[in-house]
């Protein structure tokens, strides 16, 4: 195993974005979607990665976020932490129903349910605009203080977010070195074994998706109120497509790289967004190049540079002897 | 408790229409070896997936230790002592061998694997068992490599070690010699015969040398049915199963 992979290399580097990201950025806007799609791609990455599970259902729990951190902002002025802690519970709650009737179905038709509640969820979300404000969303989403500190300017609000991104990182890196974690790996590796060995694997695969709906959700609650708005595009197929690329773009073989894709897609999508208008076109190229020569993703390309240069002297493993 | 460890009353199986298996009686007793044996196509590893839970057994009744678990699920049926190994390898290829039989040790209570704070390695007895698979394999050179990467024989050992690391009563073995060298065989004659002192075996094998050398019990199946059944002497000299094999398929010697 390259020893980036290890769990405190990837704490480690997840920690180092934090610290860097405000050397580089010039927006604390950007630095903060930066971290919150991170997160977001993250618990992505443990379906996709670690189960083999293609979600296309990830941007309804981000949409349920958002509307959840809307509507508690704008009409009760509920606290942050309860906004947060809600949002996650609600999330969960959703994709344990989506993933229990998702997962029933295996391949290219699991991938077609979620896309169908996915689509289920965006015409809810339209159709009761009292609630959702339907095509305008919720607009004026206050950021209250958090502890009697103010978050209004970027980057204190990017510092509140940071450390959430921070834990919930840490989160996830101890679900995958986890025995559950590990039985994920199992399952997305030979379903039909781990069942036969004695593991309830549909068991397994909705607790998967609980989790990764549960960050998912407290993401877009907290871009809801990086943005001021809960809109209606936050449940859109198209957030889940975004996410799905971000986490493909970054390498599914480890949860840093879901926050390698997540900085290189919105990183390039501004710098490209400036210079031309028709800048998804080049993104697609990026896409193509990643499917066709970047199978591991970006990730992929990092643990490649990390043994050009630390492990190049070191002889190939000898080969354990038959028997 | 009775004898008997396992068995069948009328068990059928139907893929369509197509009768798989139809109404089998099989009683196996108690650490014994017992093995199926049959042409291609006679219903034997249905016979293991009626079983094990894959297949849902469409009549008839499969106790274990008296206990009727029919319509019990698969994965429950390895909490209730039921393992099985498979005729086309079925391992975790890209985990080490190690990790492949933590796992399976681990299947016994999968509900801890549902906790994402447990470490894995907080479960010191599924990793002893996970060690002692190992050792009794003899496969401790390769524990760290993946699995994918071991040489054919020392998978179908690891496949067979993943039902031992289930710690199971009745244990389910589908060919375990498939492919393999002289050498392994003989080494996987002697493990079966091992388990048979602790387990309750009961084995599908086509090596017709390791049937009648080692089983206590050996049934004979043809287009789904039971043929005959007895000890390895009896289903040697039977006609009916001579006719079967054409005569010229049981040839090993009973030692």
């Amino acid at each position: 195993m390259n020893p980036l992979d290890k769990p405190y290399a990837q704490l480690a580097l997840a920690l180092l974005t934090v610290l860097v990201l405000p050397l580089f950025l010039k927006s604390g806007i950007l630095a903060t979607e930066i971290l919150i799609f991170a997160m977001v791609v993250a618990a992505c990455n443990l379906l996709l990665g670690y189960t083999g599970l293609l979600s296309f259902g990830q941007g309804i729990f981000f949409g349920i976020g958002t509307y959840v951190a809307g509507i508690c902002l704008t009409r009760w002025q509920v606290p942050v932490p309860l906004v947060l802690a809600g949002a996650a519970v609600l999330g969960a709650a959703t994709a344990t129903l989506v993933g229990w009737l998702s997962i029933r179905r295996q391949g290219v038709y699991f991938v077609m349910l979620t896309l169908a509640f996915s689509q289920l969820f965006y015409f809810v979300a339209y159709t009761f605009s009292g609630v959702t404000g339907g095509d305008n969303g919720l607009l004026g989403v206050p950021r209250p203080s958090v502890g009697g500190t103010a978050l209004n300017a970027p980057w204190s609000y990017y510092t509140f977010v940071a450390i959430c991104f921070v834990a919930v990182f840490a989160v996830l890196v101890m679900v995958t070195q986890s025995t559950f974690g590990r039985t994920l790996l199992a399952i997305r590796e030979n379903e039909g074994r781990a069942a036969a060995i004695g593991f309830p694997t549909r068991l397994f695969k909705i607790e998967a998706f609980a989790i990764s709906g549960a960050v998912t959700a407290f993401g877009g609650a907290l871009h809801a109120m990086l943005i001021g708005v809960a809109p209606l595009s936050n449940i859109e197929y198209h957030t889940s497509e975004l996410i799905l690329i971000m986490t493909i773009i970054g390498g599914s073989s480890s949860l840093f790289g879901s926050v390698l894709g997540a900085g290189f897609y919105l990183l390039l999508a501004d710098a490209l967004s400036t210079v031309w208008p028709r800048w998804l076109l080049l993104l697609g190229l990026v896409l193509v190049t990643v499917a066709l020569f970047l199978q591991r993703g970006l990730w992929g390309l990092v643990e490649r540079g990390y043994d050009l240069v630390f492990r190049r002297e070191r002889a190939p493993e000898t080969p354990a002897e038959e028997h | 408790m009775t004898d008997i460890a396992l068995q069948t009353r009328g068990l059928g199986v139907k893929y369509g229409t197509f009768h798989a298996l139809a109404e089998v009686d099989l009683q196996i007793r108690r650490n014994s070896v017992h093995s199926i044996i049959g042409p291609n196509g006679a219903g034997k590893t249905t016979l293991f997936h009626a079983l094990t839970g894959r297949v849902r057994a469409s009549s008839g009744r499969i106790e274990l230790d008296g206990r009727d678990i029919t319509d019990t699920s698969d994965d429950d049926r390895v909490r209730l002592g039921i393992a099985r190994s498979f005729q086309v390898t079925s391992l975790f290829p890209n985990l080490a061998l190690r990790e492949n039989l933590r796992l399976a040790a681990q299947g016994r209570t999968p509900w801890q694997a549902l906790a994402p704070w447990r470490r894995a390695e907080s479960n010191a007895e599924a990793l002893a068992i996970a060690d002692e698979v190992i050792e009794r394999l003899a496969l401790a050179p390769v524990s760290n490599r993946l699995a994918g990467e071991l040489s054919h024989g020392q998978q179908r050992r690891l496949e067979v070690g993943m039902a031992m690391a289930a710690r199971p009563r009745v244990i389910l073995l589908d060919e375990p010699t498939s492919g393999m060298g002289i050498d392994d065989i003989e080494a996987m004659k002697q493990l079966i015969r091992d388990l048979g002192r602790d387990h309750t075996v009961l084995f599908i094998e086509h090596n017709m040398g390791i049937v009648m050398n080692i089983s206590d019990v050996v049934t004979v199946m043809r287009l789904g049915r039971k043929l005959v059944e007895g000890t390895p002497a009896q289903v040697r000299d039977d006609p009916e199963v001579q006719r079967a094999y054409l005569g010229n398929m049981i040839t090993g010697d009973i030692a």
